[in-house]
C-alpha cells in the first residue's frame, strides 16, 4: 500500500520540478520546443556547434541537466551570427557530443554551459585532455560565484593537475583575430530583467581565463561570472540590451576563430 | 673460315661497298635474270617431259635450281667487285692506348691485366703493326703519355680517363697521319664515359678505334654500392632522403646493412635484403645543424666479397641558414588551415605565413615578419611574393585574386621557381575559375568543367606505385609498413574531385569515395623551374584529430610535403657544380644562375666565386656568362689537391650586389678505380662501333693486325678487290649442279 503512495508522491515532486524548471532551470528548453528544425540543419559544413553534454552534480542525465541550459536556441541563434558575420561554413543547427565515446575528436570545438555543475568521470577527464593536446578547443560558460569556480575546478584540475588556469591578457590573439576586444564588460544573463543585477551569486567580477598548452595556444577558454549563452539566446528579445549581445557574439565568434587558426 | 669463304677478312665488307666491273650496263642484269629464268621454264614445259618429271613439283624444283645456276652465272658475269679504303703501307701511324690505370693490375686467372696487355702486344701484334705502320705507343690514366714500350706501363694511375686519352690522339692526328687507334683497356671510365665531343670528332676524321678489352665482366660475389643521390642542399632541420643504388652478385637474398654516417657517427642504418642484380634503397636521416655536412654511405662488406672496396661512397650536404617561408592564403576560416599551422610549427626548418579571409572585408595575418607585410593582402608585385620560396593556396575563390595576381602565381612556379600547393574546398580548384588560363596551364591535374566537385563526405586513402617511392608520403619505415599506415589512416573529412592527372604528373595517393570511386588525392608535377601539386581535400585534419596523441602522422606528412614544395627553390642568387666529390679529379665547373627581385635573369652582372681550401688555400676566380643561357656563368677550377673546398659565389651588378651563394665541392683521390674493377665492355663497343673500328676479346685481337687496314684515316687508297671469284660462289655454283644431279639420280631419269 504504501509503494503506490511513494511513486505518486516522486511522481508530483518531478512535475513540481519540472514545471519549476520552466522558468528557472530549463526556461530555453521550453521556449524552444515549439520551434521547427532548420531545413538546412542537417547540412555538411565545416563548422558545427558542438555542446558538450556531461554528468552534473545536480541532475541526473535522463533529466538533461545543466549542459542543455539555453540548449537549444542559443547555440542556433549564435550560429546565425556566425554565418552573417564571418565565411565559415557554418550548420544552421548544433551537435550534442560527449565525452564517453571518440565521436568528440570529430569536433574540434566544444561548447560547454554552466561548467559550475559538471561532474566529469576519470574517463571523461582522460578523454578531454586527449581531444584538448590534440587540438581540439573548449569554451566554457555560464558559471558564477566561489562555488561554482571550485567545482568547476574539480574536474578541470582532474583534466590537467599540471597546468594552471590564468587570466587572458588583453593583448591575447583571441581578442584580436576578428573583433578587437579590448573593452570587455560583464554580459549578465536573463536574471538580469527582473532582479535587476548584472552578476549573479558572489560573481562581481568577470573573468576571461584560459589554460594554455605548450606553444602558448588557448586550449581551454574560460568565461567566468558571465552567461554568453543567454546573450546569444535573448538577442532577439527587446528587453534585452543590445550592447550586452552584441559583445556576447564578438566574443564567440573571436573565440571560434581563434580556434580554427591556432 | 671467314676469309676462306668470301676472299677477305669482315673489316673489309664492313668498310667497303658493291661496285661492278662489268662494261654492260648494270640495269641489263635483272631484265637479263628474267629472261634466263623465263627460257629455262619455257623449256622445261615445252617439250613432253618423261613421266618420271610429270609432275609440276619436281619439273619446279628443277627449274628453281636451273635459274639459281645460271642467276650466279649471270652476276659473276657482271664482275663484282669490293671498292675499300686502305692505308698505304709504311705512310700511315697508328696509335696504340695502353690503360695505366690501377683497375689494370687486377689478376685474371692469376695474371695482371696489365701483363695481358703487355704480352699481347710484345708477343706479335706490335710487330705485326709495325710491319705495315708507324706505331705510336701512348700510356693513359689521369693524364696520356707517350712511352716507347709497354713496359712501362705499371698500372699505377689512381683514374681512367680514355676520352682525354683520345683528345690527346686526336690533337696529334691534325698534324700527322694516324689511321687508327688501338685501345687497350677493361674500359673503367672514372668519369663515366667518352665525351659526346671526342666521338663526334673522331667520327668526322673517320678515325676508327679499335678496342681490345680486358678482364671479367662480372664478380661471381660482390656487393658494389654503385650511386647515391641526395640533395646537394636542404632547409635546416629536414629529413633527407638518400636513394642508394645497389649491385651484387651471388649475395641473392643476403642481407646487407646500408648506413649513413659522418664523422664515424651512424645517422641512420637499415637492412635490406638484395633481391637482383640491381636495386635501389632508401636511406633516411636527419640533415643536422646548419653548415657544410660530409656523409658516408656504406653497405656494410659481406664475407667473401671479392671487391670490399666499393662498398662505400661519399657526398656532400649543406644545410642552408635560411629558413625558407611559405605563403599560405586561405579563403575561410577551416580547420585543415589551423592543423596545417600547428603542423609546420613543429618544424624548426620551415616558417609558414598565413593569410585569411576571416570576413568578406577582413584578412587575419600571421607569421607576418613585420607589421607591414601583407598589409594591403595578397601581393601584387613578384618582389614581394618572390621572397617567399613556397606558395599554399586553400579554398579561395580564382577571382578573389586579379589577373596580374594570377599571373604572378604562374610566374611564381615557372620563373621564380617556387612550388605552388592547391588544396581541395569548397571555393577551391574547379568549384571557382580555377580551371581557365593562366593558371589552369600550371595544375598538374585537368580540372572538371564544372562545379560540384567538392563533397563533404569521408573517404579512404591509400599510397600509390609512385607514392610508396616518394619521400613526401614515407610516414614510416620500413616500405611495406608505410603502406600499410596509409591504408589505416582516419578518413578524410571531405574530399574534391580534381580530374585526371596530366601526363607528366605523378599521383602519390588516391581516395576512395564511399561510392567506391578511386580519385587523385595527391598529385605533383615539375612545371617551369618550380612545382606544382594538388591536395584534393581539405580534411587531412583528422589524421591529427583521430589518432593517438603521439602519433606524428599529420605533422610528418604535411612537413615532408611542404618541405618537397620549397626544396626547388633558391634565392637570387644560386650556385651548384654537376659533382661536389671529384673521385681522382681535379677539374670542377662552377656554374650560377643569376636573377633579380623578380627573378628575371641578370645577363650583364660580375660573378665571382672566392675559393678556400686546404692548406689555407684562397683563391678569387671569375664566372663568366654562358652563351644562349641569360643569367648563368660558368667558370671551370682545378682543386690542387686532395680535400674539401667552399666557393661563396657573389653577384654584383654595378655598385649592387644581387646576392650570394656557397657551393661546396671536395676532391677525394685514390677511389675511383675501387668502382670499376670489371671490364666495361659497353662501353668499350659503343666507342668502337660509334668510330667504324671494332671491339676484341683478348682470344681475337691478333687479327687486328690484318683488319686494322681498313681505315679512310691518314693516308689511304681506295683498292678494287674483285669478288666473282670468291670461293664461296663456286661452291655455291657447283651445288647447285650436283643438287640437280642429284635429284634427277634419286627420281630415275639419270
Amino acid at each position: 500500500m504504501r509503494l503506490p503512495i511513494v511513486l505518486g508522491a516522486l511522481a508530483l515532486g518531478f512535475s513540481l520540478l519540472a514545471w519549476q524548471g520552466r522558468y528557472w532551470g530549463f526556461r530555453g528548453e521550453v521556449d524552444n520546443d515549439d520551434a521547427p528544425f532548420p531545413p538546412d540543419g542537417n547540412e555538411k559544413t565545416e563548422f558545427v556547434f558542438a555542446r558538450l553534454r556531461y554528468p552534473s552534480v545536480r541532475f541526473a542525465w535522463g533529466f538533461r541537466g545543466n549542459w542543455a541550459t539555453d540548449y537549444w536556441k542559443a547555440d542556433r541563434q549564435f550560429v546565425q551570427g556566425v554565418r552573417r558575420l564571418t565565411r565559415i561554413h557554418v550548420r544552421s543547427a548544433e551537435h550534442v557530443v560527449d565525452l564517453d565515446s571518440d565521436e568528440i575528436y570529430d569536433w574540434p570545438w566544444i561548447y560547454a554551459v554552466e561548467v559550475g555543475h559538471w561532474d566529469l568521470t576519470d574517463a571523461q577527464c582522460k578523454r578531454l585532455r586527449d581531444y584538448l593536446l590534440r587540438g581540439g578547443f573548449l569554451m566554457v560558460d555560464d558559471f558564477h560565484g566561489t562555488w561554482e569556480w571550485e567545482n568547476f575546478m574539480a574536474s578541470l584540475s582532474r583534466i590537467f593537475p599540471d597546468r594552471p588556469v590564468v587570466d587572458i591578457d588583453s593583448k591575447d590573439p583571441i581578442f584580436h583575430v576578428l573583433y578587437d576586444l579590448d573593452e570587455r564588460f560583464q554580459v549578465p544573463g536573463i536574471q538580469y530583467w527582473y532582479s535587476g543585477r548584472i552578476y549573479e551569486k558572489d560573481g562581481i567580477e568577470p573573468r576571461w581565463r584560459a589554460v594554455y598548452d605548450d606553444k602558448g595556444r588557448i586550449m581551454v577558454a574560460i568565461c567566468h561570472n558571465m552567461d554568453l549563452g543567454d546573450a546569444w539566446e535573448w538577442a532577439d528579445h527587446p528587453r534585452y540590451p543590445e550592447h550586452y549581445a552584441s559583445l556576447a557574439y564578438r566574443i564567440g565568434i573571436n573565440y571560434i576563430i581563434y580556434a580554427m587558426t591556432h | 673460315m671467314f676469309e676462306l669463304l668470301f676472299k677477305y677478312p669482315p673489316a673489309a665488307f664492313s668498310k667497303g661497298h658493291l661496285v661492278w666491273l662489268s662494261p654492260w650496263p648494270l640495269s641489263w642484269l635483272a631484265p637479263a635474270l628474267i629472261a634466263a629464268a623465263l627460257l629455262l621454264g619455257w623449256r622445261l614445259w615445252r617439250k613432253p617431259a618423261p613421266h618420271i618429271l610429270a609432275g609440276p613439283r619436281r619439273r619446279l624444283a628443277l627449274w628453281a635450281l636451273q635459274a639459281g645456276f645460271v642467276a650466279l652465272l649471270l652476276l659473276m658475269l657482271w664482275q663484282p667487285a669490293l671498292s675499300v679504303a686502305t692505308l698505304k703501307p709504311q705512310q700511315n701511324i697508328i696509335a696504340v692506348l695502353l690503360d695505366d690505370s690501377r683497375s689494370m693490375t687486377v689478376e685474371e686467372d692469376g695474371v695482371k691485366r696489365v701483363e695481358q696487355a703487355r704480352r699481347l702486344l710484345n708477343d706479335g701484334l706490335l710487330d705485326e703493326l709495325r710491319a705495315r705502320f708507324q706505331v705510336r705507343l701512348y700510356a693513359f690514366g689521369h693524364a696520356t703519355a707517350r712511352i716507347e714500350r709497354p713496359e712501362q706501363v705499371a698500372g699505377s694511375a689512381q683514374a681512367t680517363h680514355i676520352g682525354e686519352a683520345l683528345r690527346t690522339v686526336l690533337a696529334e692526328a691534325s698534324a700527322a697521319p694516324i689511321g687508327a687507334v688501338v685501345l687497350l683497356s677493361d674500359g673503367g671510365d672514372t668519369r663515366g664515359g667518352v665525351p659526346h665531343g671526342v666521338v663526334e670528332e673522331l667520327r668526322a676524321r673517320r678515325l676508327p678505334v679499335h678496342a681490345i678489352g680486358f678482364g671479367r665482366e662480372r664478380y661471381q660475389r660482390d656487393v658494389e654500392l654503385a650511386g647515391v643521390e641526395a640533395p646537394a642542399r636542404v632547409p635546416p632541420g629536414s629529413r633527407v632522403a638518400a636513394l642508394v643504388r645497389l649491385r651484387q652478385a651471388g649475395y641473392t637474398r643476403s642481407r646487407v646493412r646500408l648506413a649513413v654516417e659522418e664523422d664515424g657517427k651512424t645517422l641512420n642504418a637499415r637492412e635490406v635484403t638484395l633481391s637482383g642484380p640491381e636495386q635501389i634503397e632508401t636511406v633516411l636521416f636527419n640533415s643536422g645543424t646548419p653548415g657544410p655536412h660530409r656523409l658516408r654511405f656504406t653497405a656494410q662488406p659481406l664475407e667473401g666479397e671479392e671487391n670490399p672496396r666499393n662498398n662505400a661512397a661519399t657526398r656532400l650536404l649543406r644545410v642552408e641558414e635560411v629558413t625558407p617561408r611559405i605563403l599560405y592564403i586561405e579563403g575561410e576560416p577551416r580547420w585543415e588551415f589551423k592543423f596545417i599551422r600547428r603542423a609546420v610549427e613543429e618544424d624548426p626548418g620551415l616558417q609558414l605565413t598565413t593569410l585569411l579571409r576571416t570576413t568578406e572585408n577582413k584578412l587575419y595575418r600571421q607569421g607576418v615578419a613585420d607589421a607591414k607585410e601583407l598589409e594591403q593582402g595578397f601581393p601584387a608585385q613578384p618582389e614581394e611574393l618572390f621572397g617567399f620560396r613556397g606558395l599554399i593556396i586553400g579554398s579561395v575563390e580564382a577571382n578573389y585574386f586579379t589577373p596580374a595576381q594570377q599571373q604572378l602565381i604562374h610566374d611564381f612556379a615557372d620563373r621564380r621557381g617556387g612550388g605552388v600547393l592547391f588544396l581541395g574546398g569548397r571555393r577551391a580548384l574547379a568549384e571557382t575559375g580555377w580551371n581557365r588560363p593562366p593558371l589552369v596551364d600550371m595544375l598538374p591535374v585537368l580540372l572538371p568543367q564544372r562545379t560540384g566537385t567538392f563533397r563533404r563526405d569521408r573517404a579512404r586513402v591509400a599510397l600509390t606505385q609512385v607514392g610508396r617511392e616518394s619521400l613526401i608520403t614515407r610516414l614510416v619505415e620500413p616500405p611495406e609498413a608505410n603502406v600499410e599506415r596509409w591504408r589505416n589512416l582516419p578518413e578524410l573529412a571531405d574530399y574534391q574531385e580534381v580530374g585526371e592527372p596530366k601526363p607528366a604528373a605523378l599521383v602519390l595517393a588516391t581516395l576512395e569515395t564511399p561510392q567506391g570511386r578511386t580519385l587523385p588525392l595527391l598529385v605533383t608535377q615539375n612545371y617551369g623551374r618550380g612545382r606544382v601539386a594538388v591536395f584534393a581535400t581539405g580534411g587531412s585534419w583528422r589524421w591529427q584529430m583521430l589518432q593517438p596523441l603521439s602519433d606524428m602522422t599529420h605533422e610528418t606528412f604535411w612537413q615532408q610535403l611542404l618541405r618537397w614544395l620549397v626544396s626547388g627553390a633558391t634565392g637570387e642568387v644560386s650556385g651548384s657544380t654537376p659533382a661536389p666529390v671529384l673521385e681522382d679529379e681535379s677539374r670542377v665547373l662552377l656554374r650560377a644562375e643569376v636573377r633579380d627581385k623578380a627573378f628575371r635573369p641578370v645577363a650583364d652582372a660580375r660573378v665571382e666565386a672566392r675559393i678556400l681550401g686546404p692548406a689555407g688555400l684562397a683563391e678569387n676566380v671569375e664566372l663568366r656568362p654562358v652563351a644562349d643561357q641569360p643569367g648563368v656563368y660558368e667558370a671551370e677550377w682545378s682543386a690542387p689537391e686532395a680535400g674539401g673546398y667552399s666557393a661563396e659565389i657573389q653577384a654584383r651588378w654595378g655598385e649592387q650586389e644581387l646576392g650570394r651563394d656557397l657551393i661546396l665541392f671536395r676532391r677525394e683521390d685514390g677511389v675511383a678505380e675501387d668502382f670499376r674493377m670489371l671490364q666495361n665492355r659497353e662501353l668499350l663497343q659503343a666507342l668502337a662501333s660509334a668510330t667504324g673500328g671494332r671491339y676484341y676479346r683478348l682470344q681475337e685481337a691478333r687479327r687486328l693486325a690484318e683488319e686494322i687496314t681498313y681505315s679512310e684515316a691518314g693516308i689511304s687508297v681506295r683498292e678494287l678487290r674483285d669478288l666473282w671469284d670468291m670461293p664461296i660462289l663456286l661452291l655455291l655454283a657447283f651445288g647447285l649442279r650436283s643438287a640437280e644431279w642429284l635429284l634427277r639420280r634419286k627420281w630415275g631419269a639419270v
